[in-house]
């Protein structure tokens, strides 16, 4: 992390001697596990605030609550997948966030798959561009930024398009759409298809 | 924790190191449009539906693609007299009460040592002196339960329950907390700042969809303002799930793509704080039910 580099000699020894910087790590499950396949001890993920709904021994460790009726009591179930890497909104949470990045092809070819990215765009668990975007065969289209139907006609060059999925911030600053590829929320692969898909609509 | 000398001194040492830390560390952050008025009160609604839900013979006259500035979704009474699961969750939390506070402790604790609950509602989200911070009921009532050795937590539904019974006495009545000073100042501002803060894996700040992208289709939904919101928690929802804010919070998060916080969390009652300030004059309205 970036803040380790200007912190003091001085703040170094107080947060050693007043051991916040330790964690707690759960047991490793040894009985369970042959000697040859003992699985590491969960971990609690680096400048995660404690106040994360979070089991790091779960499969998806991200947890959200589900009352139950009649019941004083609160059941927790895994989400639908692990979202402890990005920034939570607890200003405890002093982990980076990645600023808006120029990227290009840099002459080389797209290599996207139009149809992969279409299984991207069109599912709220990955892409999820039709919660904002109106896309051909969608009954209920987003309406928060322009419609993307018959996209191809924009004419925009491959290279401007992967800027706008990439990080739209480094062409809008007030943009609201999400950084997919400077945020590691799409990778790099997954962003040239969506491309490949957009640039594909009549 | 223990101060001893050994700490006071690293800490002095450290205090000559502190002014760089602050300036160097501050990492960089995104925010999303803050549409927040001073004082803050309903009537500052940034989407101007407050005209509507205010002269209630407005009510029908707005449809279709502008139904959504009626803020209706939470069917405010007496307009709806449809039973719901919410009708259901206050009788359980009266039952629950009269248990609870079988010899006035309990409503003593929640801050009505006489037993009215009429307006009790509306002193929270509070600062509490056994707490040492701003709490909402929820968390009060929690507290309090487990006083008179019952386990409530914090987004249950019997803690749900109760709340909702608890408020029901403070129907009609206007939100007045106050914000201009003290911890609840300090809540408000901090509140402020996270529901303005872009986070998760889509960079979304609660003002994304609520401020920025309100009254549009987000799919098939369409992001309702959030003033005058607050007062219709705990809410039934449609999914058959009685709902308490908190609880609604971590599923605004998962839904933007935001690690979720534990309910009960400084955060989630910061913006709790922060919420219940933009729905200042607004009356409040449980038990209530939305999709």
């Amino acid at each position: 992390m970036q803040k380790r580099y200007v912190l003091g000699a001085g703040m170094v020894a107080v947060i050693a001697a007043s051991g916040c910087a330790t964690q707690t790590q759960a047991p490793a499950k040894v009985s369970e596990a042959k000697p040859a396949e003992a699985k590491p001890a969960a971990v609690w993920p680096e400048g995660l605030p404690k106040t994360a709904l979070y089991n790091p021994e779960g499969k998806n460790k991200t947890l959200w609550p589900q009352p139950v009726k009649n019941s004083g009591e609160l059941k927790y179930n895994e989400h639908a997948r692990d979202l402890s890497k990005w920034l939570t909104r607890d200003p405890a949470d002093m982990r980076p966030l990645p600023k808006p990045m120029t990227v290009s092809l840099n002459g080389q070819p797209l290599n996207g798959d139009a149809a992969r990215g279409k299984e991207i765009a069109m599912n709220t668990g990955r892409g999820n561009c039709w919660a904002c975007h109106a896309l051909p065969g969608d009954a209920q289209p987003g309406s928060s930024g322009p419609p993307l139907i018959g996209f191809k006609s924009r004419g925009y060059s491959d290279d401007m398009v992967y800027q706008f999925v990439y990080d739209r911030r480094a062409v809008n600053p007030n943009t609201v759409m999400p950084p997919f590829g400077a945020i590691g929320n799409l990778s790099d692969q997954e962003v040239r298809d969506v491309v490949a898909y957009l640039q594909s609509l009549n | 924790m223990k101060t001893t000398h050994k700490t006071i001194g690293l800490a002095v040492f450290a205090a000559a190191g502190y002014a760089s830390l602050v300036l160097a560390a501050e990492p960089y952050r995104e925010s999303a449009s803050d549409a927040t008025a001073m004082p803050p009160s309903v009537e500052k609604d940034h989407t101007n539906t407050y005209p509507y839900w205010k002269d209630r013979a407005n009510l029908p006259a707005l449809g279709g693609k502008d139904e959504w500035k009626l803020n209706w979704k939470f069917r405010d009474r007496p307009l709806n007299d449809q039973l719901h699961g919410g009708d259901e969750a206050w009788d359980r939390g009266e039952a629950l009460y009269k248990t609870l506070n079988a010899n006035g402790s309990f409503a003593a604790c929640l801050g009505a040592p006489d037993g009215n609950l009429k307006g009790l509602r509306l002193k929270y989200p509070m600062y509490s002196d056994s707490f040492r911070q701003v709490v909402g009921l929820e968390a009060m009532i929690e507290h309090c339960a487990a006083k008179a050795g019952a386990k409530l937590m914090n987004g249950s539904y019997d803690n749900s329950a109760v709340s909702v019974y608890v408020a029901s006495f403070s129907n009609g009545m206007p939100i007045h907390i106050d914000v201009s000073q003290g911890p609840l100042k300090e809540s408000f501002e901090r509140g402020r700042r996270a529901f303005n803060l872009k986070a998760g894996r889509n960079n979304l700040a609660c003002a994304s969809c609520h401020v920025d992208m309100v009254g549009n289709n987000l799919r098939g939904q369409t992001p309702t303002t959030m003033y005058g919101d607050a007062a219709h928690w705990p809410t039934w929802r449609g999914k058959d799930e009685l709902q308490s804010l908190h609880v609604r919070l971590t599923e605004c998060d998962r839904n933007a793509g935001v690690q979720p916080l534990k309910i009960g969390s400084q955060t989630y009652t910061d913006i709790e704080v922060y919420l219940t300030a933009l729905s200042n004059g607004y009356p409040y309205m449980v038990p209530s039910m939305r999709d």
